[in-house]
């Protein structure tokens, strides 16, 4: 069933930063090189969460048509984490830069579907893809070492 | 679907709120009922005409000192509430949606509306500074002062229960005026809560009173000598109503009435980003709301333009999800109650009845989401065919109905509007600046939309209106509700 108002996917935002903070939290665990690395891409997940709720709330006087803003499919964002004990690094890592794509994809839709209608949460949702876009890169870059 | 918990979780007894104290009524005890549920989740008063008269009493009484508190400090009252509505906003925002059917997005956004008001209104020290003039003539010296003027009314409608209260009060506050408000006894809720957390804030005894009820407590503020103003927003023969018996008592008034308002749609337009704003300016609020799209003017003669714009309309409008408001899925709650939507239908017959194509039956053509009760319910309802003489084109219908009329030509449109007796929101769609400079000049209209369909002005400027939709000079928000609330006290000095 289709997300319509700014409401649900503010919610389901904050179930994809958490299933994904989740899941570099477990790889820091697993993986105590990039340690750091993958505690700062969970505690930035909170402040995307963050962010995006500020813009909703805090500057929702224009989007009065919030109920009306979107047409998102949650499905096609949605991922599964793997359990991680029978994963090789590379693997969990491939899994990683899948997971951040598809929430980029999300982000990107939600903020050009939203555009017309409202100021502030496209920006945010746009602010956040790009950030993600960068952890990509950096996700490629621990790929490229570890192999 | 997300269901959100509903803050309301038993009967509320509601009382006054009177000089600091709450106050039970001796008057008669109303149910306040959940349009979404049908259930009882408030028991509030229809307060007499001796409590209205004690609540003016405490003002008055709390005047005095409240003028004389320096307005730097009037204003950190104001800062404190401003901390507590954000902590309380989900509550608040709640609170709304279960008493009057809302979504929650829309809830959500009246809250933070609300909120502003009072951020501006905490600018108090520079908003209300006079001026002064050197030398006017050789050593002598002139300038201007704002003072309050002493106890003011405030009277809400049903539609937004929250906010609309905060239009007025933070103003008249922070200017140094204690205010009476009587809440819409339909949705008295959230005016309540509000009073609770302006108790918590630590105002002044008196300087804040909320006394619930209907006619008594309007006739009593209006009959009081003590109240020097009145704001109040409503239908149209009652704000004619409260503006003439202000005039006759010499009180100071803001009349905000009804309205029909006009989204223009020029064949220029993008069509895919023009359907989703239409959807919420015609059916959002569950078209409770004077800034409401109520006619849809499609501009030119071309059949296949028009023919799909209207499909893209009416497809968008028939998949639109009907519900309790605090499921997160929902695009549209209920009306506010059963009268009301019989009000509505009558609306809808009277369109067939006049001849108009009914291409969505709001009436039948839904599914509501859930398992609750149809008695407040609709669906969106679309008439084509609508002609400007027939009753659905012309009176406010307050509910989600939409009307849909073609002209030839931008001319025509704005006549059109021109010919309404409501002036509140109007809109144009287009890509075409001349068109939209043509329209925002020419069109009567308190407020213009050029590609905004809900015409909602933010706190620092004023909520205006014309012809049967306003009655008045100044309007509230921003600096005209400075001016409203103040009396303005010219000094000239010369010293020998």
């Amino acid at each position: 069933m289709s997300l319509h108002t700014t409401s649900e996917v503010i919610s389901f935002v904050k179930q994809l930063e958490g299933k994904s903070a989740n899941f570099y939290e477990n790889l820091s665990q697993k993986h105590a090189a990039d340690r750091d690395a993958f505690l700062s891409f969970a505690k930035e997940n909170q402040k995307n969460v963050a962010q995006v709720e500020r813009a909703y709330y805090s500057v929702i006087t224009d989007a009065l048509e919030s109920c009306f803003a979107f047409d998102i499919n949650p499905d096609e964002y949605t991922f599964e984490v793997p359990p991680l004990d029978n994963t090789s690094y590379s693997q969990a890592l491939n899994k990683a830069i899948n997971i951040e794509e598809r929430i980029v994809k999300f982000y990107s839709d939600a903020a050009e579907q939203s555009d017309a209608l409202m100021g502030d949460v496209p920006i945010a949702f746009k602010m956040v893809a790009r950030k993600r876009k960068d952890r990509i890169s950096k996700l490629k870059s621990l790929l490229e070492v570890s192999q | 679907m997300a269901l959100l918990e509903e803050p309301i979780k038993e009967v509320r007894a509601i009382k006054n709120f009177i000089g600091g104290e709450w106050v039970e009524s001796k008057g008669e005890i109303k149910g306040v009922v959940n349009p979404a549920t049908g259930k009882i989740i408030a028991m509030v008063p229809v307060s007499t005409r001796d409590e209205i008269n004690e609540a003016v009493k405490a003002a008055q009484q709390a005047f005095p000192d409240w003028r004389r508190t320096p307005p730097v400090n009037r204003a950190r009252y104001l800062f404190r509430l401003k901390e507590l509505l954000e902590e309380n906003f989900e509550e608040i925002s709640r609170i709304q949606t279960q008493e009057h059917g809302k979504t929650i997005d829309e809830s959500r956004g009246e809250t933070r509306r609300g909120i502003e008001n009072v951020e501006v209104a905490c600018g108090i020290p520079t908003l209300m500074q006079g001026a002064f003039s050197e030398d006017i003539s050789p050593s002598i010296d002139e300038w201007i002062i704002r003072q309050p003027l002493g106890v003011f009314g405030i009277i809400g409608p049903y539609n937004f229960p929250f906010m609309i209260p905060l239009w007025s009060a933070p103003y008249a506050l922070t200017t140094g005026n204690c205010v009476v408000v009587k809440p819409s006894s339909e949705v008295p809720n959230s005016q309540a809560r509000l009073a609770e957390l302006i108790d918590e804030a630590g105002f002044p005894p008196g300087v804040f009173n909320v006394v619930h009820g209907g006619r008594t407590v309007v006739d009593g503020m209006l009959d009081h000598p003590d109240i020097v103003g009145i704001t109040f927003v409503g239908s149209t023969p009652t704000a004619k109503l409260i503006y003439r018996r202000c005039g006759e008592t010499g009180k100071r008034a803001i009349a905000q009435g009804g309205a029909k308002n006009f989204m223009v749609i020029m064949p220029d337009y993008n069509v895919p980003r023009t359907i989703p704003v239409l959807m919420t300016s015609f059916f959002g609020n569950a078209g409770q709301r004077c800034l409401s799209g109520a006619n849809l003017v499609i501009v030119g003669e071309n059949d296949g333009f028009y023919d799909s714009f209207m499909d893209g309309v009416a497809n968008a409008a028939r998949k639109m999800i009907v519900g309790n408001g605090l499921d997160e899925s929902v695009q549209m709650g209920p009306v506010r109650d059963k009268e009301k939507k019989e009000r509505i239908i009558g609306y809808i017959e009277s369109g067939i009845e006049e001849g108009a194509k009914l291409r969505l039956d709001g009436r039948k053509d839904f599914k509501i989401v859930g398992d609750y009760p149809d008695t407040c319910f609709l669906g969106p309802t679309i008439f084509e065919n609508v002609t400007p003489d027939m009753k659905i084109a012309r009176e406010e219908i307050f509910g989600p109905v939409m009307s849909v009329l073609r002209v030839k030509n931008l001319d025509e449109a704005i006549e059109l509007a021109n010919s309404s007796s409501f002036a509140n929101g109007h809109a144009i769609f287009t890509s075409n600046g001349k068109a939209a400079r043509e329209f925002q000049y020419r069109v009567v209209s308190g407020n213009i939309g050029i590609n905004i369909g809900i015409v909602a002005p933010m706190a620092f400027f004023p909520f205006s209106g014309m012809k049967d939709s306003f009655f008045g000079i100044l309007h509230t928000q921003g600096q005209e509700a400075i001016r409203f609330f103040t009396e303005s006290k010219v000094v000239i000095q010369r010293w020998l």
